[in-house]
């Protein structure tokens, strides 16, 4: 009930600000204007093609289009998560907060789902652009439900990281930095490594190479590359415990793991005296050892 | 009955509470009473469960406050000083958003925010922005908030502050009613001549440390502020001066230094004796052009300014 009350009170002052429609202006402006170049670029308005050159077109589309939308994602996640909480001490109503019924885990939720559904109402309002591409055709039903889970997953990792800094750090202008900084990190780490460590002369059987398909593995550049990609040149499968993983899937259960370590780490910090909070239970589990 | 019990607080080096005993009578309106730094919200604070003591207990009735915080955060309704509101919300909605995270049902919750738009005299402000409020509006909006969930307690941490002296009124007639509602009320503030009016206890609070605390009245006498009585006389401020030493209720005789006309008396004894010494000064043709009696609670004040002199926190 609390969680509810919660998530409403967010959605109607997110939802309400006229900031928010300009938003979806905006992002769906950039996304058709670089489709639309493309496409001009392409010469697909004057014709001539064969239906096989039409489905490469669509394909090539739905991949620029896809990594507009991460990119764009990547952008907006953190701007709507990383002032949750150090936002409310700062505008003062977070005291207010506290002396509620209030968990730690539905405050955090409450606020990562409502920060979220502005990611999410913008993947929908972006819908009927990616339909276009099915005109050309090209492109699979599995590619979009891949290429939509990566979407999601990368929203909730930016999501949760950046609500872990309004949590851990007091001032909202240095929350957003870091999640910022955390995500252009999170998305050139491992292109940049790979450039400089590997070079294409790194054994595959060295330490090196293992770490750096570990980066790999959870790298959103990589598991759209390898959701919207099809036949030779597609990024290499992974091996976990002789499991073989697609890219997208390894990235979709890393990003599963970190989000889950992410929110409990915050659920920990969000209320004062994090360590007092938990003197209680251990005093129990003390009793409880001392009985047995 | 909230019983604090020998609290300490320090942030780092710094000594905010010290061995803090205190008890807070239930049903009184209860008045802090101390210079910035003194305390006062730090101890509200505790008492709200946002801050553990560092050490020593607070108990509101049998039940500690760092066992149970959640138990005694059903039975506190806390206004801090300074507190945000959420501009894109309607008074309805802001209500409605607490009464959710109270925990009230949401078919409880309408019945529940109308009666406490009603009480705080907001139902013509129902649907209107926070934002477009004044303060003193926001000021009830938010004493209705801390009501939401029917408290026995209610912490307020400077509520006149910021506002009119008609707000001030309306305010101080409002918590007039939640007295008479059962609650008990522990206030802080520094305007102290309304907190005297109001409270039927004080505690008067310095660095840190209790000065004293018990009924008003009480308290101001013991502090050398006993009930006072400033004449006016058009002449024989002299005469008029002796005639009042003689009179055995009076303890103090003193003239005001910017005005010879002027004379002020301290005095034991009630309207009575007050009555006396009039007629007395009339009876010996001293012509008195001002008779002012001054209760123990106008003085606190001048009692406070003395006491917390050169106070600040250690």
């Amino acid at each position: 009930m609390t969680f509810t009350a919660l998530l409403t009170k967010e959605l109607r002052l997110r939802l309400r600000r006229e900031r928010f429609v300009w938003l979806i202006i905006i992002y769906l402006l950039v996304m058709g204007i670089l489709g639309f170049g493309f496409l001009q670029r392409a010469n697909v308005f004057s014709g001539g093609y064969q239906g096989y050159l039409l489905s490469q077109i669509g394909a090539q589309l739905y991949a620029l289009l896809s990594f507009i939308q991460l990119f764009l994602i990547m952008f907006i996640a953190p701007a709507f998560t990383a002032t949750a909480i150090n936002g409310e001490k700062e505008r003062q109503t977070f005291d207010l907060l506290l002396c509620s019924k209030l968990s730690a885990f539905s405050l955090l939720a409450g606020k990562l789902i409502a920060g979220l559904v502005n990611v999410l109402l913008l993947i929908a309002a972006s819908i009927p652009l990616f339909s276009l591409v099915f005109f050309f055709g090209g492109v699979s039903p599995s590619q979009v439900l891949s290429t939509l889970i990566i979407f999601i997953m990368t929203a909730f990792v930016a999501g949760t990281f950046s609500l872990c800094c309004s949590t851990l750090i007091h001032r909202p202008t240095a929350s957003t930095a870091v999640a910022y900084t955390f995500c252009a990190f999170w998305l050139f780490a491992y292109p940049v490594i790979s450039f400089l460590t590997l070079g294409g002369s790194i054994p595959v059987t060295s330490r090196w190479y293992i770490w750096v398909q570990w980066l790999n593995a959870w790298n959103p550049i990589s598991a759209l590359n390898s959701a919207v990609s099809s036949g030779p040149g597609t990024v290499s499968n992974f091996y976990v415990f002789r499991v073989h993983l697609s890219p997208w899937v390894a990235f979709t259960l890393v990003s599963l793991v970190v989000t889950i370590i992410l929110f409990l780490l915050s659920m920990a910090f969000v209320k004062p005296d994090p360590i007092g909070r938990f003197l209680p239970w251990l005093r129990y589990l003390g009793k409880k050892s001392e009985q047995s | 009955m909230i019983n604090i019990q020998h609290v300490y607080k320090r942030y780092h080096s710094v000594h905010a509470l010290e061995d803090l005993t205190l008890e807070i009578p239930q049903g009184a309106i209860f008045g802090l009473i101390g210079p910035n730094g003194a305390g006062k919200t730090t101890l509200l604070r505790i008492l709200g469960t946002l801050i553990p003591p560092t050490s020593g207990k607070v108990w509101f009735g049998d039940v500690e406050v760092t066992q149970s915080s959640t138990q005694i955060q059903r039975k506190v309704g806390y206004m801090p000083d300074f507190f945000g509101v959420y501009s894109d919300l309607t008074s309805e909605e802001y209500l409605e958003f607490y009464a959710g995270i109270q925990g009230i049902s949401p078919r409880r919750s309408p019945r529940i925010v109308s009666d406490l738009l009603e009480l705080v005299d907001l139902t013509t402000k129902r649907d209107a922005l926070v934002e477009t409020l004044s303060r003193g509006m926001q000021q009830r909006l938010c004493l209705a908030r801390a009501l939401i969930h029917d408290p026995d307690v209610l912490l307020l941490d400077e509520p006149a502050s910021g506002l009119d002296p008609r707000a001030r009124v309306e305010f101080r007639e409002l918590l007039r009613t939640l007295q008479g509602m059962g609650k008990t009320i522990v206030i802080s503030s520094h305007i102290l001549l309304e907190l005297a009016e109001m409270c039927s206890d004080i505690a008067i609070i310095r660095a840190g440390q209790l000065v004293m605390a018990g009924n008003v009245e009480q308290v101001t006498q013991s502090l050398g502020g006993g009930n006072q009585i400033e004449i006016r006389v058009l002449e024989h401020a002299e005469d008029a001066k002796q005639l009042l030493k003689a009179i055995p209720e009076i303890r103090n005789v003193f003239e005001d230094q910017n005005d010879s006309e002027v004379i002020q008396a301290e005095f034991n004894g009630d309207n009575q004796t007050l009555h006396r010494v009039l007629a007395e000064l009339v009876a010996h043709d001293i012509p008195v052009i001002s008779f002012a009696p001054r209760r123990a609670v106008e003085r606190l004040e001048e009692v406070y300014m003395s006491i917390t002199e050169g106070a600040s926190i250690k």
